[in-house]
């Protein structure tokens, strides 16, 4: 079993708080992704993991036992270096051996667990290349194996994909998530990229300032935010989250701009959540009139065309949103559009920013 | 005249050659958006353009004057980076004040400008904290302040917002634009990023090894591209490439791709193209514009990432492989066959040889 438990653990700096009393259970074979802005302690989670840091309160438990003063060398828990980095005068081979010869671990034992390693990350062909003779997926396939020649329980991943450029980042993440599957052992992952995040993890969970804000399957997350943070942290471009008032025609937003018709629409909330993806837009006609239910004219701001999609900016009064629409659509700066929203589509916050059920 | 003209530009570094006969005009007020990946001659090309490197050969002209010659000070451009370069011990309005302040403007003049430009940027609220207590997203916005408030007749931009978190670079991509729209200044901007490329820019000049590939508007690019290069590196994901064979089928010319199957017949227009040239193709088509069917290509499912509103669907494997962009759950899991037809009108075919597009007609 390798099930990872933190029991309400806190880590300060001096006066800062980097974790505040997190609870969280990351489960054998899961690929578990911790996400949130710098200094959220994501990092500091993963050192503590790893043993580089004990806890000033609170428990952490590898596979049912209590490891607060286990050293990291005994942990059983596998950092995989940042940005998937090896040792360019080294074979393959001797990249993955590295870790148990510096060990001292006999021979014998060295050939049967790079063997084992090799044989399930599928490098036993390319280990006696050096690094630059491999592609990219090789090379983070190497880089696991080194990791994993230790036969942890677990691996760690700090942002390892951080420094690759965009596209090479979107194909380096599903390889590291086919990796994960295959092997079905347990990884724990910190990203600050919120797309990482929700394509490779099973569960993640949100940071801010120390503090666990929610946990979840990130669809699950992405669809029922527990609050105005959560909601904003995953989504691009980001939720519009509007003051709203309860008028008379309904819950109104961004000065009239926006009416949403919604029975169940709880009566605390002081903020709408819209995704950009659930507004619509459509052109104002010359002689339309604004009439009950229905928002009045706004004018567009910016048109970003990304080819598949079309994210147009639009001023609603005081406030800017974000509408994304399907394909390319013919809208231009200035034009006065009406705006709606699937009533079944809209989020409601409370005064704290807490999510509020329909 | 601010247009920018560069003329058989070239530049080499002993034997290698970091750009290769660049032609490209940029028009007095235009938004122009040099792009490609790392080592592609875009830094390369902005630094001759701000007199920070001399061609090895090659012409630039600011509107009809050479620059051969001229001093990056005076060649009135305004330059920000991607690290920014902010004094650290002085406020936010002292550091957005500097270039007016050395250039001897009136005290008067120099207080409405740098209201003007805090007010567009929206530092009005931070005018009076020290530069050393604010973020890198702040910081960044000064410094693009700092460069705009001189009013340059051109600005150029290299990789402003690589260091920005995302959300903030969504902020910035529209800001920036704004800030365009309203100084009318000729812009040149630098980036790796398709996405920054295709949401503010007019025009997107996509280099790759230090050649030119393709020069045309965000839509122009993404519906048309020149080259497999400019089709694969526009868009998230790129557009899907499959290599076959155009046959005569029933019902007009087909692509076989092999064990993927055989395509529908090519528009008329494009059929007739793609017989004149003969030879092996990329039949490419948008991962968005993928749609479920009866009847096409029929692939296995061999990965499922949903990612908030998307879900990108993996079909095939390795020369096979394609991607499908579908809002929310589809219902396709690991496993599953998939039955997918690209609409005619959106299917592009690139010679295999060459790279290049076939066009229609």
């Amino acid at each position: 079993m390798a099930d990872i438990v933190f029991r309400n653990v806190t880590k300060r700096y001096g006066t800062t708080l980097a974790v505040d009393d997190a609870s969280f259970t990351v489960n054998d074979n899961e690929f578990f992704c911790f996400f949130g802005p710098p200094l959220s302690g994501k990092s500091t989670i993963l050192r503590l993991v790893l043993g580089l840091e004990v806890p000033d309160q609170g428990e952490i438990l590898i596979g049912g036992k209590p490891v607060n003063s286990v050293s990291p060398a005994e942990r059983n828990v596998a950092m995989v270096f940042q940005n998937l980095a090896l040792f360019p005068h080294m074979s393959a081979r001797d990249n993955v051996r590295f870790p148990l010869v510096e060990r001292k671990v006999a021979e014998a034992d060295i050939k049967r667990r790079v063997a084992d390693v090799a044989a399930k990350l599928h490098i036993g062909h390319i280990l006696h290349k050096p690094p630059a003779q491999l592609s990219g997926g090789e090379r983070q396939r190497v880089a696991i194996a080194r990791a994993l020649v230790r036969e942890p329980a677990a691996y760690l991943m700090d942002d390892p994909i951080s420094a690759l450029d965009a596209r090479l980042r979107e194909e380096t993440r599903v390889e590291l998530k086919r990796i994960q599957r295959e092997l079905g052992k347990t990884l724990i992952y910190v990203t600050h990229d919120q797309e990482e995040a929700m394509s490779v993890a099973d569960r993640m969970a949100i940071l801010e300032n120390g503090r666990i804000r929610q946990i979840g399957a990130p669809a699950e997350i992405y669809d029922r935010p527990a609050s105005a943070y959560v909601a904003r942290m995953l989504g691009s471009p980001m939720m519009n989250i509007l003051p709203s008032v309860r008028g008379a025609g309904g819950i109104e937003a961004a000065e009239g701009t926006i009416r949403i018709v919604d029975a169940k629409a709880p009566a605390e909330a002081i903020e709408i959540g819209l995704r950009p993806e659930d507004i619509k837009v459509r052109p104002w006609a010359e002689n339309e009139m604004a009439e009950a239910g229905k928002g009045r004219p706004a004018r567009v701001l910016e048109v970003e065309p990304l080819g598949g999609y079309t994210v147009v900016t639009i001023e609603a009064g005081q406030v800017r949103l974000r509408a994304m629409l399907r394909g390319q659509p013919d809208i231009r700066p200035d034009a006065m559009v009406a705006i709606s929203c699937d009533p079944a589509r809209v989020h409601y916050f409370r005064q704290s920013g807490g999510a509020l059920a329909r | 005249m601010s247009a920018i003209h560069l003329q058989n530009l070239v530049k080499t570094f002993g034997d290698f050659i970091a750009l290769k006969t660049m032609d490209l005009e940029i028009a007095d007020g235009e938004f122009m958006a040099l792009l490609g990946p790392s080592g592609c001659g875009k830094s390369t090309t902005m630094n001759m353009i701000a007199g920070m490197e001399e061609p090895t050969s090659g012409k630039i002209l600011f509107g009809e004057r050479d620059m051969a010659g001229v001093p990056m000070g005076r060649r009135g451009v305004g330059f920000v980076f991607q690290n920014y370069a902010i004094f650290t011990h002085m406020t936010v309005r002292q550091n957005l004040a500097y270039g007016p302040r050395m250039r001897g403007a009136a005290k008067a003049e120099i207080e409405r400008r740098v209201g003007a430009i805090a007010e567009m940027l929206q530092l009005s609220p931070l005018l009076d904290r020290k530069a050393d207590r604010l973020s890198v997203n702040i910081l960044q916005r000064v410094a693009i302040g700092r460069s705009a408030i001189m009013e340059p007749a051109i600005f150029l931009l290299d990789e402003p917002l690589s260091n920005v978190d995302a959300a903030f670079r969504a902020v910035m991509r529209t800001e920036l634009k704004q800030l365009q729209r309203q100084f009318r200044q000729t812009m040149v901007y630098v980036t790796h990023d398709q996405l920054e490329a295709m949401t503010m820019a007019d025009r997107i000049a996509v280099m790759d090894h230090g050649v030119l590939q393709q020069v045309g508007t965000p839509l122009e690019v993404y519906n048309n591209p020149a080259n497999v290069f400019v089709a694969r590196f526009i868009g998230a994901p790129g557009m899907n490439l499959l290599k076959g064979w155009p046959i005569e089928g029933d019902r007009g010319l087909v692509i076989d791709l092999g064990s993927s199957g055989v395509t529908p017949p090519l528009p008329d227009d494009l059929a007739a193209s793609v017989r004149r040239a003969r030879g092996e193709v990329f039949y490419g088509f948008r991962p968005e514009q993928v749609a479920l069917a009866e009847r096409g290509l029929s692939m296995p499912v061999s990965f499922v990432e949903r990612i908030g509103a998307r879900t990108i669907v993996h079909l095939g494997e390795g020369e096979s492989a394609v991607k499908a962009v579908f809002e929310n759950d589809v219902g396709l899991s690991v496993g599953h066959t998939a039955v997918v037809a690209p609409p005619a009108s959106s299917v592009r075919i690139f010679d295999a040889d060459t790279g290049l597009a076939m066009r229609a007609g």
